[in-house]
């Protein structure tokens, strides 16, 4: 049994950020959310995404795992307004989720769960580096280095205690640096890693501009980025690969 | 090889690669066979010889057609042929002698034709040789490309890794993996612009066929291992294996002879093949070292660094895999 009501904002910042991965994801329901673990097909990319049942109006599940394609569920969702509300409900019998938006009745059927790539664990990093950077920084430090390269390299100085974005092109450099005062707050160890710009400038897309966004680092590790939605009431988290530095 | 007529009711649809993601098996012979003659023909012959004569297109063409797959989240496993299949012993006698005709015209030409003609000629006399097998693997070695030594034919134990799940693709450009039961064949991986799919359970769905029965067709119509029979085309013969149930059938009814046809059914349904491999898909190249082994080769680095680069680019981004 699932049955909830939920804004449609809150709905598609949630999907939005899962979609930037994969196509179908499983979604977990129970009494306390909604759960969705992820990773995209070539390994690089995982999403772990919470919404608290308080992120819903209404909410209320005995604890049921569906499996849905992430675009169709995002289409029928972008026909609501800002702040319409989208009534969701799972069909017990037919196993299709019912979606109401102001009078529009949609039927989506959904995936089989079993038939979607098993979810990743988390990985347990440990990682010597954490930055607190607003949303907005992020977008600028991606949109630059994207003019000049495929990839960016993610630091933090520990001796000077600033965070740097570098981005080399055949022709042209891009350099962004913040200290201890412009970011939120610093704690510093030794990290330098490269990043593929296709994957971070999807899950930028993800971020609001507001956010405060948690940055874990390390040296030619993983990345994590962890930031709320839903006014507090959910989070995302993203870890992505690092490309192997050449020379 | 295999009968290009077979395209009439294979179900085929093209696909980009957008679409794909995966481990795909290749049989090596073809695809390198593809590669040799377009580099053979678009390259100066400079920059595949060796000072003392030794031709290795091979290695311009393993660069160049590489950074396709890992560009496109393709991993490829290359197949090679074990031993020729004693059937096919014809085939392979055919196609050389046919080469050796060319040779003999490349040679009665070759001071007076112009350049397109002689390149013609000259992509059309490549063998895969001794030294062309064995750099091939080296190199591939070097950019820690599976490799996969089959008991037999390469396509068949391509195919028989993809039945059982080892791979998600098997690439060639021959019709024949339809007939060994591979799932899904990758076409024109070695050409510009998209791909086709070729659907074996689709293709039995369509004309409401049993696997047996598809080889059946198969050796109505001539396959590497018979020439078929006169008249009859993969249409017709579908059409005859529904009417009359099998080969057998069909061959009493029209008064026709497959010589040995048993032993070519089976090298479809049941050729040789092994279980016996293992292949690592996670996959880093030595750059360095392909590049050094390319240079003992006298190529140039012109001919290979941006195909280089190509693959070295594709494949830097590590795996979540390898943290956990």
């Amino acid at each position: 049994m699932f049955t909830a009501i939920v804004s449609s904002g809150t709905l598609l910042a949630a999907l939005d950020s899962v979609s930037v991965l994969v196509d179908e994801c499983k979604i977990r329901l129970d009494e306390d959310g909604a759960t969705i673990r992820a990773i995209d097909p070539a390994s690089a990319g995982m999403v772990d995404l919470r919404l608290e049942a308080d992120a819903f109006e209404s909410y209320e599940t005995d604890g049921e795992t569906i499996g849905v394609n992430l675009t169709r569920l995002e289409d029928i969702a972008g026909m609501a307004n800002a702040d319409d509300l989208i009534n969701l409900t799972l069909e017990e019998k037919t196993r299709k989720l019912q979606i109401q938006i102001d009078g529009l009745e949609y039927t989506l059927a959904l995936i089989d769960p079993d038939s979607i790539r098993q979810e990743p664990d988390l990985p347990d990093l440990d990682l010597p580096a954490t930055i607190a950077i607003e949303g907005r920084d992020i977008d600028r430090a991606v949109t630059a280095a994207d003019m000049v390269s495929d990839h960016i390299a993610l630091g933090v100085n520990d001796a000077e205690e600033f965070f740097y974005v570098d981005a080399e092109g055949d022709t042209d450099d891009v350099h962004f640096e913040l200290d201890r005062d412009e970011l939120i707050s610093l704690s510093a160890g030794d990290a330098h890693s490269l990043f593929s710009l296709d994957y971070l400038k999807e899950m930028n897309k993800a971020i609001p501009k507001d956010a405060e966004v948690t940055v874990d680092l390390g040296d030619e590790f993983p990345v994590n980025l962890q930031f709320e939605i839903a006014e507090g009431n959910g989070s995302v988290t993203y870890v992505l690969a690092p490309r192997i530095q050449g020379n | 090889m295999g009968n290009a007529a077979f395209r009439e009711i294979a179900t085929i649809e093209a696909v980009s690669f957008d679409e794909l993601s995966g481990v795909v098996a290749v049989d090596a012979h073809n695809w390198l066979y593809r590669y040799l003659t377009t580099t053979v023909r678009f390259t100066s012959s400079d920059v595949y010889t060796t000072e003392d004569g030794t031709e290795v297109a091979n290695l311009v063409g393993v660069v160049q057609g590489l950074g396709k797959f890992f560009e496109n989240d393709l991993v490829p496993v290359f197949v090679f042929d074990g031993g020729v299949t004693e059937l096919k012993a014809e085939e392979v006698d055919d196609r050389r002698e046919q080469r050796e005709t060319y040779e003999q015209q490349l040679e009665d030409e070759r001071e007076d034709a112009d350049a397109t003609r002689i390149a013609q000629l000259e992509s059309r006399t490549q063998r895969l040789t001794d030294v062309i097998h064995e750099t091939t693997r080296e190199l591939l070695d070097h950019l820690d490309v599976p490799v996969v030594e089959a008991p037999a034919e390469g396509e068949a134990q391509a195919a028989h890794m993809a039945r059982n799940g080892g791979v998600d693709y098997v690439g060639s450009e021959d019709y024949d993996t339809l007939l060994l039961g591979a799932p899904v064949t990758l076409r024109k991986l070695t050409s510009s612009g998209n791909l086709e799919r070729m659907d074996f359970q689709a293709t039995l769905e369509a004309h409401d066929l049993t696997w047996e029965q598809l080889v059946d067709v198969g050796i109505l119509c001539g396959t590497d291992f018979n020439d078929g029979v006169d008249g009859i085309g993969p249409k017709t013969a579908v059409k005859k294996i529904h009417e009359h149930g099998d080969l057998w059938s069909v061959l009493e009814a029209e008064d026709a002879y497959v010589d040995r046809g048993d032993a070519i059914r089976s090298l479809f349904l049941n050729p040789d093949v092994t279980d016996d491999y293992s292949v690592d898909t996670d996959v880093s190249p030595d750059i360095d070292a392909a590049r050094d082994y390319l240079t003992e080769w006298e190529i140039p680095h012109s001919a290979v660094e941006r195909g280089l680069e190509r693959i070295e680019d594709a494949t830097a981004q590590t795996g979540l895999d390898e943290f956990f």
